[in-house]
């Protein structure tokens, strides 16, 4: 807890009961890991580990832990285990135990038993109810026990006995089929049940009571933020491994293996999938196209939107009384943050298109795209120039400069540093969105290296309104998010293009991920700088 | 009589505005006011010249630009208030816009599919009545029902995976973590949010689909309860942080209040911070559910694209359509009253949400004026 000092003010000693409530955690941990690598197939079900089949294993390892969680918490009522109980575990204990029961009591009595959906029905009740009295009415250290350490005997001994064996398979029986098997049931059940053993023997270690529920709920806490950020990492470690081998595909290191940039410097690596289109006589195929279309999105975007969001924050903050006008940009922006990107998309489509010339455009997209970083550039700054001390504005304002010179020359330096990182965390979010420009701007699945858009070049003049023109704006191109959908849609047809198609698409996966998450990287370091800078004012 | 007092504040509130008007040109100099005006005319014509497909848009736009520059150039105070105006304002119209053109497109097929119900003709009211979509061969009917199933579907399993998740998580992060815990999961948890839509949609296309019709024994892939889960993970950052500055808004007072009276961090946690944070925990998570609905490429790339119901209703482990994905995946080769269809399901996507949102920030709004706290 912020601003709470923590000191264990009693330092016990490990005891022999400790130990055991530890060893019950940690077994329920290896249950926990095991479930997870089943179902994801990394341990076969129907195979054996040190000579054990799985099934078998894992039941054996249910009922054990579900053993030791009841021996622990009658040996607590009997008085051999040290404990400080309350009178009840409590209604959430109770729910949690209920409906694990009322599922196999449903299960078994309209599965098993043939007793159809009443019966069921009826079975779910009665077993789900009992489960409930049996955790809220005797004292806590019996009752957070001996229902869930019951639960965990059942289910290993269902696995145990073969009852459910790894061929078991349970056809739904529905107009479209589905079935669900041991493959899908075993990790599933065996998952579950490792976290109520967790959870019970985490309060035992505890010793019931206020400690004892601490103790179970931190396990659960920490175990779900460890999984967020553990699924974060195998996510982008996935990608990443996959997309290598086509990234690198044709890659060159060395001087003058490069192309040419600035004129005649070459550059001393060459990585043809993101330096080259998609031609016909190309060695490897690339994606330069749509990232150079990304990039100018990206640029367009914040174009429109920064200045218009910065001034709408400055006006609102700074010039307006709060009441109704503000009352209502605020509702906008809020509802344009939550509207979703397909209806931007619609929007562009049916605003933008017809006129910019009537068909999909870079200049759309950009608009569209726009439209959508433009509450999130408001909200941000907003909260950056509100977050500007009062004394600021007054100690300006005092030396008789006017609201203007005191909004551009203290507000707006003091509240840079938000705007900045919020416009990057902004920019990382539209860059890698694909719905808006799927209807405003996208073109084919694969774009020739030679349309690679040069906006600075594509600039003319001409004699009649509007006098300039700009033809690449006004041409659909790529971007790497609509590349990469166009590449998943396009499915076995794009063999023929690209020698390894899935290369290709977890290639350029990895691109966007990269382009994408490097916005993030700059965002967040860009703010931790800048709080670092703050601390040592 | 609340009427009556209603358009009394009414015209109080107008006559403020008048007064500060005029206040606003009795104190600014006759030139200033010229280029103010120029400003906002030109502007103003610009705009009406690009909502009507004129040529001649670009030179009410070079004027304002000239009027701005000079205006700069010698009245920058009433210029930059002018323009940080015409920001303001221009945020509640693209709003507006939005309202009016993707409206405007969905009559037609509003239109076509009235039905009558007990002698009264409602228009659209045909396309929530029976579940079927044909846009090819007659009857054709443009039904929403199958989408509106799906959305539903993968919103619930969404939501139950998000809300749960996102509430520990959030409180992990603003109770439990250690500062350096959580200086690596709270850009983690943003991380998250910024992996792009359709990278998650490709794994789920390519690992998840061909893993669950195996598992479930299905015919072909996609399944809602798959896409409800990776959208229930989309999700999650957008709770974890709304929830997150719902929990640290609770005074610090009134946790070390329960604290000193020997209860511990978790007592707190659920008998002080999480009641008291009620009501902001409950909006992120209704926010969380309006990203769910909104998301799109996921669903769009993992789901069969069938528009029909699954059989029976309650079947999540096939996946036909949801309203996001009808649109993302016909825009292509619709016209005519397809199209306006489909600008139908982004009316309803976009109502949907809008009415989230309120809600939402109604009741972040009364929470922060319950505890006191300053907005």
């Amino acid at each position: 807890m912020a601003g709470a000092t923590r000191s264990r003010l009693v330092e016990g000693e490990t005891t022999a009961t400790d130990a055991v409530a530890g060893a019950t955690v940690g077994l329920s941990a290896v249950l926990f890991v095991l479930a997870v690598a089943a179902m994801f197939e990394r341990v076969s079900l129907t195979e054996t580990i040190a000579g054990l089949p799985t099934v078998a294993l894992l039941g054996g390892l249910l009922i054990a832990l579900g053993v030791a969680v009841i021996v622990f918490g009658v040996g607590s009522r009997l008085g051999y285990v040290e404990t400080e109980p309350d009178s009840s575990a409590g209604l959430i204990a109770s729910f949690g135990a209920a409906v694990p029961w009322l599922v196999i009591g449903g299960g078994v009595a309209s599965e098993t038993l043939g007793l159809g959906v009443t019966g069921g029905a009826a079975g779910a009740v009665v077993v789900g109810g009992l489960a409930f009295v049996a955790t809220a009415v005797p004292r806590e250290d019996v009752g957070s026990t001996v229902p869930l350490g019951a639960l965990l005997a059942f289910v290993g001994a269902v696995f145990l006995t073969g009852t459910i064996g790894p061929a078991w398979l349970w056809d739904l029986g529905w107009e479209q089929q589905a079935s669900i098997t041991a493959e899908f049931l075993v990790p599933a059940a065996t998952l579950f049940c490792a976290l109520y053993g967790g959870w019970a023997a985490a309060k035992a270690y505890g010793r019931f009571g206020a400690r004892g529920r601490h103790m179970g709920a931190y396990v659960l806490v920490y175990l779900n933020a460890l999984s967020i950020i553990g699924f974060l990492f195998v996510l982008i470690a996935f990608v990443v491994v996959r997309g290598l081998p086509g990234l690198l595909t044709g890659v060159q290191v060395g001087a003058g293996v490069g192309p040419q940039v600035f004129g005649s410097f070459e550059l001393p690596v060459s990585l043809p999938f993101v330096m080259n289109g998609v031609a016909l006589l190309n060695d490897f195929q690339g994606v330069l196209p749509a990232i150079v279309g990304t990039i100018w999105l990206v640029v367009g975007a914040v174009l429109f939107a920064v200045p218009l969001g910065v001034g709408a924050a400055i006006f609102l903050t700074e010039y307006a009384e709060r009441g109704r006008f503000t009352q209502a940009v605020e509702v906008a922006t809020n509802g344009l943050w939550s509207t979703p990107s397909i209806v931007f998309g619609l929007f562009g489509f049916a605003f933008l298109v017809p006129r910019f010339g009537n068909r999909k455009s870079l200049l759309a997209g950009m608009l569209t795209l726009g439209f959508m970083l433009l509450p999130l550039v408001l909200i941000t700054s907003r909260e950056a120039m509100l977050s500007v001390p009062d004394e600021y504005r007054d100690a300006s304002a005092a030396l008789g400069v006017s609201k203007w010179q005191t909004v551009r020359s203290v507000v707006l330096p003091a509240a840079l540093p938000g705007v900045v990182t919020g416009v990057i965390l902004g920019v990382g979010r539209i860059a890698g969105e694909t719905a808006p420009i799927l209807l405003t701007m996208a073109g084919g699945t694969f774009v020739p290296g030679a349309q690679t858009v040069d906006v600075v070049g594509g600039f003319e003049f001409t004699g009649s309104p509007p006098f300039v023109a700009n033809p690449e704006l006004l041409q659909a191109t790529s971007a790497l998010p609509y590349q990469l959908y166009a590449l998943i849609s396009a499915g076995v047809g794009l063999g023929s293009n690209v020698s390894d198609p899935t290369g290709f698409r977890w290639a350029t996966a990895l691109v966007l991920l990269v382009v994408v998450l490097s916005f993030y990287a700059i965002g967040i370091g860009a703010r931790y700088y800048f709080r670092r800078q703050l601390r040592h004012e | 009589m609340a009427s009556a007092t209603r358009s009394e504040r009414l015209n109080a509130a107008a006559g403020q505005q008048v007064q500060r008007v005029r206040d606003f040109v009795d104190d600014t100099e006759p030139a200033a006011l010229i280029v103010v005006t120029l400003i906002a005319v030109s502007l103003l014509t610009a705009f009406v010249g690009f909502l009507a497909v004129s040529n001649l848009t670009v030179l009410p736009f070079l004027l304002f630009v000239a009027a701005t520059g000079y205006g700069w150039a010698r009245h920058q105070e009433e210029t930059a208030l002018i323009l940080t105006l015409t920001m303001t304002v221009s945020t509640l119209l693209i709003l507006g816009l939005i309202i009016v053109f993707i409206f405007r497109e969905s009559i037609p097929v509003i239109q076509y599919e009235t039905a009558t119900v007990f002698g009264v003709r409602v228009p659209g009211l045909r396309m929530f009545l029976q579940p079927n979509w044909d846009a090819v061969s007659p009857p054709i009917r443009y039904s929403m029902v199958p989408m509106i199933h799906g959305t539903l579907l993968v919103t619930v399993i969404a939501t139950a995976v998000a809300g749960p998740l996102g509430v520990a998580a959030a409180l992990f992060l603003s109770e439990i973590a250690p500062a350096v815990v959580r200086e690596f999961v709270k850009p983690g948890v943003e991380i998250l949010a910024g992996i792009p839509s359709i990278v998650y949609g490709f794994i789920g296309f390519t690992i998840l689909s061909p893993w669950a019709s195996d598992q479930f024994q299905t015919t072909g892939q996609g399944s809602y309860l798959f896409v409800g889960i990776v959208v229930g993970l989309m999700a999650l950052p957008t709770v974890v942080s709304v929830a997150e500055d719902a929990l640290s808004s609770v005074p610090e007072s009134m946790k070390s209040g329960s604290l000193a009276v020997g209860t511990t961090d978790w007592q707190t946690m659920t008998s002080i911070t999480l009641p008291a944070a009620f009501s902001g925990v409950s909006a992120a998570v209704l926010l969380g559910v309006g990203r769910a609905i909104g998301e799109t490429m996921a669903a769009t790339v993992m789901l069969r694209g069938v528009p029909r119901l699954t059989e029976p209703l309650v079947n999540v482990f096939y996946g036909q359509e949801t309203l996001t994905s009808l649109i993302a995946r016909n825009y292509g080769e619709a016209d005519g009253l397809q199209m306006d269809a489909l600008f139908v399901a982004g009316v309803i996507l976009f109502i949907t949400v809008l009415v989230i949102s309120i809600g939402a920030q109604y009741i972040e709004w009364r929470m922060r004026s319950k505890l006191g706290g300053e907005a």
